[in-house]
């Protein structure tokens, strides 16, 4: 017994409407994920995504609302701004994520800080996003 | 240093035992003897009593604090409570393919035992696919990740854990998502036996229905947990984060919910052969390769998991098992052809069958950005998508699913008879007034405005049914309580489902509202000031600090209304200094004031406010699905009632 051209076509149909959804999704809001040594190569002013390793210079403002450090990767480093709250286990010589853009002033804006967490947290399948 | 050996010999003798299982098991199956077939059970169980030994030494050995084992070291302490202590039987990684390995063997000595006498030869070849896999773990633990391991040298204290998982929502929330991944390795066992076994019927469908649930409700506890754990012990005002971690357990979930659904189309109407197959595989794979992309180390995460040696070997066996399911597959897909889905689409099957679809397209389109910086990092420059993607792509599915619970389960099985329209006007009529409702309180976000007046519909689809219950009780003999009682009861399959899809759409509900209403500010307060937040003005009045054992606390006092609200700050010198924080939550059902103490400079403190609103029906619908689990599934027998006609004379293979 063969399936009907109706199942068929109905069947294409939602799988257009979902491919188009998950193309457009992709296409406006991906950001590129690179180390701290990489964004130095690549430049750009639009959002991206990046790892660095928290350095010894952090200065916390406004109550530790505000931070700025020096992120590094590579040999590279690059100056962080950042205000917002800041992950519990955020201090020198973690590493973060960072996700925002490198403004013309040589500093990177950071929109929203991410630590990773201590390898021991690979401990038990942890849900939940430790972020700021 | 006697505990080590003896757990890894118990470890061994399993690994022999459930070996001679699955040889036994494929014999028996080929040659369809029974005598074999007992053997290769009883080598099955033999081999779970192995494993319940080395569970039991292994906790021995970390409640006796026996640093000599690696395992020991690495995750408790000698300050760790026993509870603790006894949780990093699970807490890491080799304790968690232990543990792993201890419910699928016996949840699958459970299913053995019940198939056995319904037919040997599937439940053969079903033992034989078991047993593959516990061998699998059993290889894994027994050569590269033991949890026995011993150190050259005993340390007098261990490691101990991370503050951030001294918390009862870890204690818990692993090992139901663990035990919901390994309910699952049952159906996906019969559906690969009965394709070895070339069986038509779906016999496998009806045995392991109940196995699928218990997956489902098990993998739902445990989502449901890890987001209530982020969003108490976190302190970022949220409870999902769309990271990979997060997006492995998802997946596997979304797979067994279209499966649950699919396999009452086929027990019903003897169709969707091949798809239900394929579900149940999916939903397996997927639950490897989330534990392979887990373990791995190979996705940006900002959990950043012990690089360990076990990546290889779960992608080995991800292909094994993808391979051995796709050719058993293949080579029966001749025979697999069904009938048509439906004869209309307005049906309760064509409902059944664009759920799935939908299901199947979620999975797919999280699947996608889950793997996107692996793929994109193959071809060029590694590419990362956050909570926008899932939103923009994932929205849009939900909202037609929402759609469905509240229309698909007024439907009738094969076509409606006269209109539809009258059919739905209680879902209509709720969904115009919820709309009215929004619109006349205010509301704007287009949002809410979709989705919230299908909530409500779907709700009414829920009352209705029981509603129908209710007056069907009230025709029949005796006290009406007691005549509610007795449909309740002989209907629990279908009254546990509607329960379940309450759940779900109150969880939407709250997913929905802290979604689109969600405010939040951050703010610097010297003592005296407030600040507001929404429709909540708090009001710092001073902070205190103290020492507690291994810790500093750091604790602001606010004032919200008459209540008092202490958000701390906890700092553990013994860890470098890492700092904890603990949220003050205010719950009503209305919304959730929630305040983190961000940092404080002399008696001035700098908090983040949320309100989150509807945030607690989250958890209150979490438990009513569950709830609807727990009825819908703790029957023995199928009652005569549920018995569906039979219009394709599938009557037998329903049984």
């Amino acid at each position: 017994m063969r399936w009907s051209l109706k199942w068929l076509g109905l069947g294409a149909v939602i799988a257009a409407c979902v491919g188009y959804l998950v193309v457009s999704a992709t296409g406006s809001s991906a950001e590129y994920y690179q180390t701290v040594g990489e964004m130095r190569g690549h430049g750009g002013s639009s959002d991206v995504r990046v790892l660095g390793t928290v350095q010894n210079d952090v200065v916390r403002s406004d109550g530790g609302l505000h931070v700025r450090f020096t992120a590094a990767q590579d040999g590279q480093t690059m100056p962080v701004d950042y205000r917002g709250t800041v992950p519990d286990i955020f201090r020198p010589g973690i590493q973060v994520v960072v996700d925002g853009h490198m403004g013309s002033d040589g500093v990177f804006h950071a929109r929203t800080l991410e630590a990773k967490c201590p390898s021991k947290f690979s401990s038990a399948q942890s849900q939940g996003t430790p972020t700021g | 240093m006697l505990l080590a050996e003896l757990g890894g010999a118990f470890l061994l003798a399993s690994l022999a035992l459930v070996a001679l299982s699955a040889v036994a098991g494929v014999a028996a199956g080929r040659g369809d003897d029974v005598r074999l077939a007992a053997v290769g059970r009883r080598a099955f169980y033999a081999g779970g009593v192995g494993l319940a030994a080395a569970s039991a030494t292994l906790l021995v050995a970390l409640l006796s604090r026996d640093f000599t084992i690696a395992y020991v070291f690495e995750h408790s302490d000698r300050s760790l409570s026993a509870p603790l202590t006894a949780a990093a039987f699970y807490g890491g990684q080799e304790g968690s393919l232990l543990y792993w390995a201890l419910l699928l063997a016996a949840i699958g000595s459970v299913s053995l035992a019940a198939g056995a006498a319904a037919s040997v030869r599937l439940t053969a070849y079903a033992n034989a696919v078991l047993a593959g896999i516990i061998a699998f773990f059993l290889v894994v633990m027994v050569f590269v990740a033991s949890p026995f391991a011993l150190l050259p040298v005993t340390p007098a204290d261990g490691l101990g854990l991370n503050p951030l998982l001294r918390d009862g929502g870890m204690l818990i929330h692993p090992p139901f998502l663990l035990a919901g991944y390994s309910a699952f390795a049952v159906p996906f066992a019969f559906a690969v036996a009965a394709l070895l076994a070339g069986r038509q019927d779906a016999a496998w469908v009806a045995q392991t229905r109940r196995y699928a649930l218990v997956a489902w409700g098990l993998q739902s506890v445990g989502l449901t947990l890890g987001m209530w754990w982020a969003y108490h012990v976190l302190g970022w005002g949220g409870y999902w984060g769309w990271d990979p971690v997060e997006n492995a357990a998802l997946m596997p979930w979304l797979a067994t919910t279209a499966y649950i659904h699919s396999a009452q189309v086929q027990e019903r109407r003897g169709t969707l052969r091949a798809w239900n197959y394929g579900l149940v595989i999916a939903a397996f794979l997927l639950s490897i390769l989330g534990t392979f992309l887990v373990r791995s180390g190979i996705l940006p995460s900002v959990h950043s998991f012990a690089v360990s040696p076990l990546g290889p070997w779960f992608f080995g066996f991800l292909v094994a098992a993808m391979v051995v399911s796709g050719a058993a597959l293949a080579r029966r897909s001749g025979q697999l052809r069904s009938p048509e889905p439906a004869e209309a689409a307005v049906s309760r099957e064509g409902a059944f069958l664009l759920q799935n679809v939908l299901l199947v397209a979620l999975t797919a389109a999280v699947l996608w950005g889950t793997l996107l910086p692996l793929l994109s990092g193959m071809t060029g420059r590694e590419l990362v998508v956050g909570a926008p993607y899932y939103e923009r792509a994932g929205a849009p599915i939900m909202l037609a699913l929402l759609a469905l619970l509240a229309i698909g389960p007024m439907l009738p099985w094969r076509r409606v008879q006269g209109g539809w329209l009258k059919l739905l006007r209680w879902q209509l009529g709720s969904a115009a007034l919820a709309l009215a409702g929004l619109l006349a309180g205010g509301v704007r976000q287009p949002g809410a405005l979709v989705a919230l007046p299908l909530v409500a519909a779907g709700l009414i689809t829920c009352l209705v049914e029981y509603g129908r219950g209710a007056a069907f009780a009230r025709r029949l003999a005796g006290p009406w309580p007691i005549a509610a009682a007795r449909v309740l009861a002989r209907n629990r399959r279908r009254y546990g489902a509607y329960l379940a899809h309450a759940g779900i759409l109150v969880v939407a509900a709250g997913l929905i509202g802290s979604h689109v209403w969600q405010q939040s500010r951050q703010v610097t307060l010297r003592p005296g000031e407030s600040v507001t937040v929404g429709s909540h003005t708090l009001t710092y009045q001073g902070m205190s600090a103290q020492n507690a054992g291994d810790h500093g606390e750091l604790v602001a006092r606010l004032r919200l209304g008459d209540e008092t609200l202490e958000p701390a700050r906890l700092t553990y010198p013994s860890l470098g200094g890492q700092a904890l924080t603990r949220v003050a939550i205010r719950s009503t059902p209305l919304d959730d004031v929630y305040v983190v103490l961000a940092g404080a400079d002399g008696s001035t403190v700098a908090l983040t406010v949320f309100v989150n609103p509807l945030v607690t029906w989250i958890w209150v619908g979490g438990a009513l699905l569950v709830a609807g689990v727990l009825l819908g599934n703790l029957v023995r027998a199928e009652p005569e009632l549920e018995r569906a006609p039979t219009p394709l004379g599938v009557a037998a293979a329903v049984r």
